[in-house]
């Protein structure tokens, strides 16, 4: 079979809407296209995991807690599930999980803007678990759809986990609404830091070329906007009835276009910031990451010798 | 001396049901090699059910836990984990005159479907 005619059979699975499996033959670009998105999925789901580990000791109550360290376990999970997706797609190109762990603090993959924020008050915490995962939320209920099965599968998984999340951080965003002036405060100052990242992370307005290759490939079907605009339709009503402020004052529904106008976030400043790795906390938390992989090596080496001297025996 | 080897090896069945889900076990059999472990397996597993993978796994190369409950059992209540230990936020949410929402929903929404036709897809 010719490389034309290996493709061309390609899109007319995807077009029929067949799922790709690991072990059936891809075009490369489909391949890298996976191999880019998900890596840069799991580094998210673990570097994602930081900003709220720095909240278990500091959590305000023993069930808080216990309920925050039990989110960031799941996190952790999920990059663990993904990790392993991604691997096999980058198995042909001689990648391992070492080499897809290291590229976090050699800087060659990305993860998400909002992860390299800071978490300064519990109030951050809390519209983290909200608003943070509430727009990961609807970027992996978009991705179930997918071509690439294996991603699915684990997709379907980690969403069935979302769930909590999204009642986790309700839950601490209402106890906050109903409190103390004080705190209500707290929560609208985080908010108002939050709001311009959560608007970023959606990614540019325009379909870029690598997202139109990505929808004819049907490895997504929702453009950056739509899912944006999903995620306005879901929250702003929420944000508004417990009585806040969304910190922008253009932000309105227009009825006549049903979609909502909304200042756009500093496009240059976070790409920056998810480019160089210039955000408050891009650095400190990949020094963290580095440390932890590179802290353990020995640990990991020394299992698998214990491992090769047994089966020796 | 070498020993012959009389006895068909014991294969574990994993079967997956269509490719959004992962395979399942559903039990195991005997075969001389791992080819006619696959097409035994279809024989005994799938004269009417459909799938679309089959996975056989040498029984010896499985690592299992013991049946001890010591293993599975919670210290402690883990409501905090689970979405259940949050039914409170409907309440909460209706003090806001809002109502709560559920993942399902957000799924749904999001395919452009309505809660109640993905339930019935499933
Ligand atoms: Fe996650
Ligand atoms: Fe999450």
């Amino acid at each position: 079979m010719t490389e034309d005619v290996r493709y061309a059979r390609f899109m007319e699975r995807i077009e029929r809407g067949e799922k790709i499996e690991a072990t059936d033959w891809m075009p490369d670009e489909y391949r890298h296209l996976l191999i880019k998105l998900i890596h840069m999925h799991a580094v998210s789901e673990i570097m994602g995991a930081y900003p709220e580990k720095e909240w278990v000791p500091k959590a305000p109550t023993l069930r808080r807690k216990l309920a925050i360290m039990a989110k960031v376990q799941d996190e952790m999970g999920h990059g663990q599930l993904l990790l392993r997706v991604a691997e096999d797609l980058a198995a042909p190109l001689g990648k391992t999980r070492e080499d897809l762990v290291e590229d976090v603090y050699k800087s060659r993959v990305k993860f998400h803007n909002v992860f390299h924020m800071e978490a300064k008050t519990w109030a951050d915490a809390g519209v983290i678990g909200w608003l943070v995962d509430g727009a990961a939320i609807i970027n992996q209920a978009a991705l179930l759809e997918t071509s690439y099965a294996p991603y699915a599968r684990v997709l379907k998984r980690i969403c069935a986990e979302e769930s909590f999340h999204m009642q986790h951080g309700e839950n601490i965003i209402l106890a906050l609404a109903m409190g103390t002036e004080e705190q209500k405060q707290m929560l609208q100052d985080a908010l108002n830091y939050w709001w311009e990242s959560l608007l970023f992370f959606f990614g540019p307005k325009e379909v870029t070329p690598a997202a139109e290759r990505m929808l004819h490939y049907r490895i997504r079907t929702k453009t950056n906007e739509e899912l944006r605009q999903k995620f306005l339709d879901k929250y702003v009503p929420r944000i508004w009835s417990i009585g806040l402020t969304i910190p922008d004052p253009h932000l309105r529904y227009d009825e006549e276009k049903k979609e909502w106008v909304y200042t756009e976030p500093d496009w240059e400043k976070f790409g920056r910031i998810v480019r160089y790795n210039e955000g408050p906390k891009s650095k400190e938390r990949m020094e963290l990451r580095r440390t932890a992989h590179e802290g353990q090596r020995w640990v990991r080496e020394a299992m698998i010798r214990s491992r090769m001297a047994t089966a020796a025996v | 001396m070498e020993e012959k080897q009389t006895e068909y090896s014991i294969f574990e069945v994993f079967i997956q049901r269509t490719q959004a889900e992962h395979h399942v076990h559903v039990g195991s059999l005997v075969a001389p090699s791992p080819d006619v472990a696959i097409q035994t397996a279809r024989e005994n597993f799938l004269r009417r059910e459909k799938a679309v993978n089959i996975w056989v796994v040498p029984r010896d190369q499985i690592t299992a836990t013991p049946y001890e409950p010591d293993f599975f059992t919670r210290e402690m209540d883990r409501k905090y984990r689970e979405v259940a230990g949050y039914t409170e936020n409907g309440r909460l949410w209706r003090m806001f005159k809002e109502k709560a929402i559920t993942l399902e929903e957000i799924v749904a929404y999001v395919e452009g479907r309505k809660a109640r036709e993905r339930k019935k897809q499933a």
